[in-house]
C-alpha cells in the first residue's frame, strides 16, 4: 500500500486562495464520505485549518491517487482545478510521513512551534475514525505523528515561550503570581485594546475583573460586554488598584494617568503584595519610573513585543533538534512499512487454509448431516481453532522482522511452499474504496495483534 | 569510608540535575531524580549501619552530624520534587550536598560515646536542630532563585531561569513554609538543649564540655543569633508584610550562618560542642 498526501497549505499557496479551499465550510466529514466514494482512496484523512488543506491517504496507485485527489480538492470546493493545480503539494511514502510529522511537531507552521496545529491534526484523525475512513495505515502514521508532537513539545523549547504580545502579558502574569484563577485584574479605559486584552485574560480563568473608566456609562457598557466584569467610577480609582493583582491600562490619554508617587502611594498598604502594570497604551499611561518600585512589575507595549522577539529568536535555534525528532520517527515508521511487506503473504496464507478447511466441509457434508446441529458447530468451531493455532507463531514471526530483505525471503519462501501465488494476488484488492478500507482491517493480521504484543 | 559510596552518586545526580536544567530533556531528569533516590538510599543504609554500630543515630561529632543532616536534606528535597513535579531546584540543592558530603566522605570522625552525651534530650536536641537546618538550606536555595527570577522579570528580559523556575508567588511561599518548619524545630532544639544542659551541670559537672556551656560559648551564640535572624524574618513577614526579595535575602543570611556554625564553629572553634 502506498501512501501519499495532496494539499495546500500557507507555504504553497496565498491566503485568498486558502481561504477558498477550506473543508471546514462544508464539512469534514461530507468531504471523507464523498472522497471514500471516488474509490480512488483506501484510507483518508483530512487536515483542515487556516492555514492548510491537506488529504493524507493510503492507496494502491499512488500517480492515480494523486491526481484524483488533486481533483477533489478542487471540484469538492468548487474551485476551478487551474487554479488549485499550480498550488497543489504532493509527496509519497515516507516523504507524505515526514511532512505530516513536520506539520504535527509544529516545524511546517507560519509561526514555527505554534502548539494548536497537534490538537487540530488529532481533531482531523477523530473525524476520519468517526466516518470510519481510516484504517491501519493512517492510524499508525498519526499516532506516530502525535507522538513527534509531544515529544517535540517536552524535548525541546520549539513550543516554549509566548509569540504574541497577549501571551507574553498573560505568561508574565503567570510567572508572577502562578495561578491566574482567584487574581483580580483591573482595566483602565473603556477602549477597544483594553476590552480584548481583558477578554484574553478571562479565557485564561480569571474571574475578578473590574473596568474604571473617565465616563462611567463606557465602564458599565464594556463590563456588560466582557461579561462578568463590573464598573467602577474614575474616583474610585485608588480602591479599585489597592485590591487589584493586574492592571491593565489601555486610555487614550495624553499626558500618563499613573505618577511614580501615585503607584508608591497605592502599594503602601498592600504589604508589597506585587502589582503587575501592563501598559498596552500609546502615549504611555504609567511613568515609567514607577517600575522601579519593589514589587511592582510594570511591562509596557514595547517590553512585551521584544519579549515576544526574543522568544521568536529562541525557538528558531530549537528547530534542529525538533528536526532530529522527526528523523528518527520517520525512521521507526520506516521500519514498521517494511515490515508490513509481508501482509498480502499472511493474508494469502490464511485465506489458503480457509478455503482448504470449507472444501473438506463440504466435502464430509454428507457424513455430518447426520450429526445433531450443536455437534455439527462444534466440528465448524474447532477446525477454525487449529487453523488459529497453527497460523499463530508464523503470523508473530513475520512480524517481528524488521528488515525489507527478511522479509523478501521469507515470503519468497511461503509463497512457493504455500502456492499462495494467486492468492497473493487476490489478497490485495482492487475494490472500491468504501468498503475496502474496513475489510483490510479485518484481514489486518497486525492490527488485531497490536494490542497483544508488549514489546 | 562508607560515606564515598552516596557521596559518588550524589555526584552523579548533581551532573545529570545540572544537564537537565539546561537541556531540558525529561529523560535526564528521570535519570537525575532515580540518581539521587539510590543516592539517599545507599545514604539510609550508610546511616543504618552507623545507627546499628553506635547503639542511636549518628548526630554526635560533627562529621557525622554533617551526614546526617546531608540525608535529611536529601529526603526533604526529594520529598519536595516528588510531591510538586519541580525539577528546577535540584541543580541548586545537589552542589551544596555534594560539597557537604565530601567532609565526612574524606575525613572520617570516631563516633564519640561519652555517657553525658547519651539520652533521649540530647538526640531531640540534635536531630530537631539538624531538620531545623535542612529546612533552612531549602529556604535559602528556594530564595536564590526567587532572587534570580525576580531580576529576569524586573529587568525585561526574560531567558534563562524565567523557562525554568516557578512563578514567584509559588517560590515566596515555598520559602515561607521552609523558614516556618525550620523556624518551629530550631526552637525546640535551642531550648531541649538548655534544659539537657541545664542536667548535664548537675550530673557531669566535672566534664569540660559542659563547663563550656554558655553564653560565651560561639556555637550557641551563633545559634542564637541565627534564631533571631529567622524570627525577625518571620515577624517582618507578619507585621510589616516583607515577603518577596527581602524574605528572599534574609533566607540566605540566615543559612550562612547556619553554615558558618556547621563547618569551622564546630571544628576549630567551640569548646562545649567539640563531639
Amino acid at each position: 500500500m502506498k501512501l501519499v498526501v495532496v494539499g495546500i497549505s500557507h507555504r504553497t499557496a496565498p491566503v485568498e486562495l486558502r481561504e477558498r479551499v477550506d473543508f471546514n465550510v462544508r464539512g469534514v466529514r461530507e468531504a471523507l464520505v464523498a472522497l471514500a466514494e471516488r474509490g480512488s482512496t483506501r484510507e483518508a484523512v483530512i487536515v483542515s485549518t487556516c492555514n492548510r488543506a491537506e488529504i493524507y491517504a493510503a492507496c494502491d496507485d499512488a500517480k492515480r491517487t494523486r491526481d484524483d485527489v488533486a481533483r477533489f480538492i478542487s471540484d469538492f470546493n468548487e474551485v476551478p482545478p487551474a487554479e488549485v493545480a499550480p498550488h497543489v503539494q504532493e509527496l509519497v511514502d515516507l516523504d507524505a510521513a515526514r511532512h505530516l510529522f513536520r506539520v504535527a511537531g509544529g516545524l511546517d507552521s507560519l509561526v514555527v512551534g505554534e502548539p494548536q496545529i497537534l490538537g487540530q491534526v488529532k481533531e482531523a484523525h477523530t473525524a476520519a475514525a468517526e466516518a470510519q475512513t481510516v484504517g491501519p495505515m493512517l492510524n499508525r502514521l498519526f499516532h506516530s505523528c502525535f507522538a513527534v508532537g509531544k515529544r517535540v513539545r517536552t524535548e525541546t523549547g520549539l513550543g516554549s515561550g509566548a509569540v504574541s504580545v497577549s501571551y507574553a502579558a498573560v505568561a508574565l502574569a503567570r510567572k508572577i503570581f502562578g495561578d491566574l484563577r482567584g487574581r483580580n485584574v483591573v482595566v483602565i479605559g473603556a477602549g477597544e485594546m483594553g476590552k480584548l486584552t481583558a477578554l484574553h485574560m478571562k479565557t485564561q480563568g480569571v474571574h475578578k475583573m473590574t473596568i474604571v473608566s473617565r465616563t462611567m456609562a463606557h465602564a458599565a457598557q464594556t463590563a456588560e460586554a466582557i461579561g462578568g466584569a463590573s464598573a467602577a467610577p474614575w474616583d474610585e480609582l485608588d480602591a479599585v488598584l489597592g485590591a487589584g493583582d493586574i492592571v491593565i491600562t489601555a486610555t487614550g490619554a495624553s499626558a500618563a494617568i499613573l505618577t511614580k508617587a501615585h503607584v508608591e502611594a497605592i502599594m503602601r498598604p498592600r504589604r508589597n503584595r506585587p502589582l503587575f502594570i501592563i501598559d498596552i497604551a500609546l502615549p504611555r499611561d504609567v511613568e515609567p519610573a514607577a517600575g522601579e518600585i519593589e514589587q511592582v512589575f510594570l511591562y509596557n507595549i514595547d517590553d512585551l513585543q521584544a519579549t515576544v522577539r526574543e522568544n521568536l529568536a529562541r525557538r528558531a535555534s530549537e528547530v534542529a533538534r525538533a528536526e532530529t525528532i522527526v528523523a528518527e520517527e520517520v525512521d521507526k515508521f520506516a521500519a514498521w512499512l517494511r515490515s508490513r511487506g509481508a501482509i498480502p503473504t499472511v493474508v494469502a496464507l490464511r485465506q489458503r487454509f480457509e478455503a482448504i478447511r470449507r472444501a473438506e466441509l463440504e466435502r464430509l457434508d454428507f457424513k455430518l448431516a447426520t450429526l445433531p446441529p450443536e455437534a455439527r458447530m462444534r466440528v465448524d468451531e474447532i477446525t477454525h481453532l487449529i487453523i488459529e493455532k497453527l497460523l499463530l507463531t508464523p503470523t508473530e514471526q513475520l512480524k517481528a522482522i524488521g528488515d525489507a530483505e527478511t522479509v523478501g525471503a521469507y515470503t519468497e519462501a511461503l509463497t512457493r511452499l504455500f502456492g499462495l501465488t494467486d492468492d497473493a494476488a487476490a489478497a490485495a484488492p482492487r475494490a472500491p474504496a468504501t468498503g475496502a478500507a474496513q475489510q483490510d482491517a479485518k484481514v489486518e493480521p497486525f492490527n488485531r495483534n497490536r494490542p497483544r504484543s508488549g514489546r | 569510608m562508607m560515606n564515598i559510596t552516596p557521596l559518588v552518586i550524589y555526584a552523579a545526580a548533581m551532573v545529570a540535575y545540572g544537564w537537565h536544567f539546561t537541556e531540558r530533556n525529561p529523560m535526564v531528569g528521570r535519570t537525575a531524580t532515580t540518581l539521587l533516590i539510590f543516592a539517599a538510599l545507599a545514604h539510609t543504609f550508610v546511616i543504618g549501619m552507623l545507627t546499628m554500630d553506635v547503639g542511636h543515630v549518628p548526630v554526635a561529632g560533627a562529621t557525622s552530624a554533617i551526614s546526617t543532616f546531608v540525608w535529611l536534606l536529601a529526603l526533604a528535597y526529594l520529598y519536595i520534587e516528588l510531591t510538586t513535579d519541580e525539577r528546577a531546584m535540584g541543580v541548586f540543592i545537589l552542589p551544596l550536598l555534594v560539597s557537604l558530603q565530601a567532609i565526612p566522605a574524606l575525613r572520617p570522625g570516631v563516633e564519640d560515646l561519652a555517657p553525658v552525651l547519651q539520652g533521649p534530650l540530647f538526640g531531640v536536641h540534635v536531630s530537631s536542630l539538624l531538620f531545623a537546618y535542612a529546612s533552612f538550606a531549602l529556604a535559602c536555595v528556594i530564595g536564590v532563585t526567587y532572587v534570580l527570577l525576580f531580576k529576569e522579570i524586573k529587568a525585561k528580559h526574560l531567558g534563562f531561569f524565567y523557562a525554568r523556575l516557578p512563578s514567584l508567588q509559588v517560590l515566596d511561599r515555598m520559602n515561607h513554609v521552609a523558614i516556618v518548619v525550620g523556624w518551629v524545630f530550631l526552637t525546640i532544639g535551642i531550648i531541649v538543649g538548655a534544659i539537657w544542659a541545664a542536667q548535664a551541670q548537675g550530673g557531669y559537672a566535672g566534664d569540660p564540655r559542659v563547663q563550656a556551656m554558655s553564653l560565651k560559648d560561639p556555637k550557641i551564640i551563633v545559634a542564637l543569633v541565627c534564631w533571631l535572624v529567622y524570627s525577625f524574618e518571620l515577624f517582618a513577614a507578619r507585621r510589616i508584610g516583607w515577603g518577596g526579595r527581602r524574605a528572599a535575602y534574609l533566607s540566605t543570611l540566615g543559612f550562612v550562618i547556619v553554615l558558618l556554625n556547621f563547618v569551622p564553629i564546630s571544628y576549630f572553634f567551640t569548646q562545649s560542642h567539640n563531639f
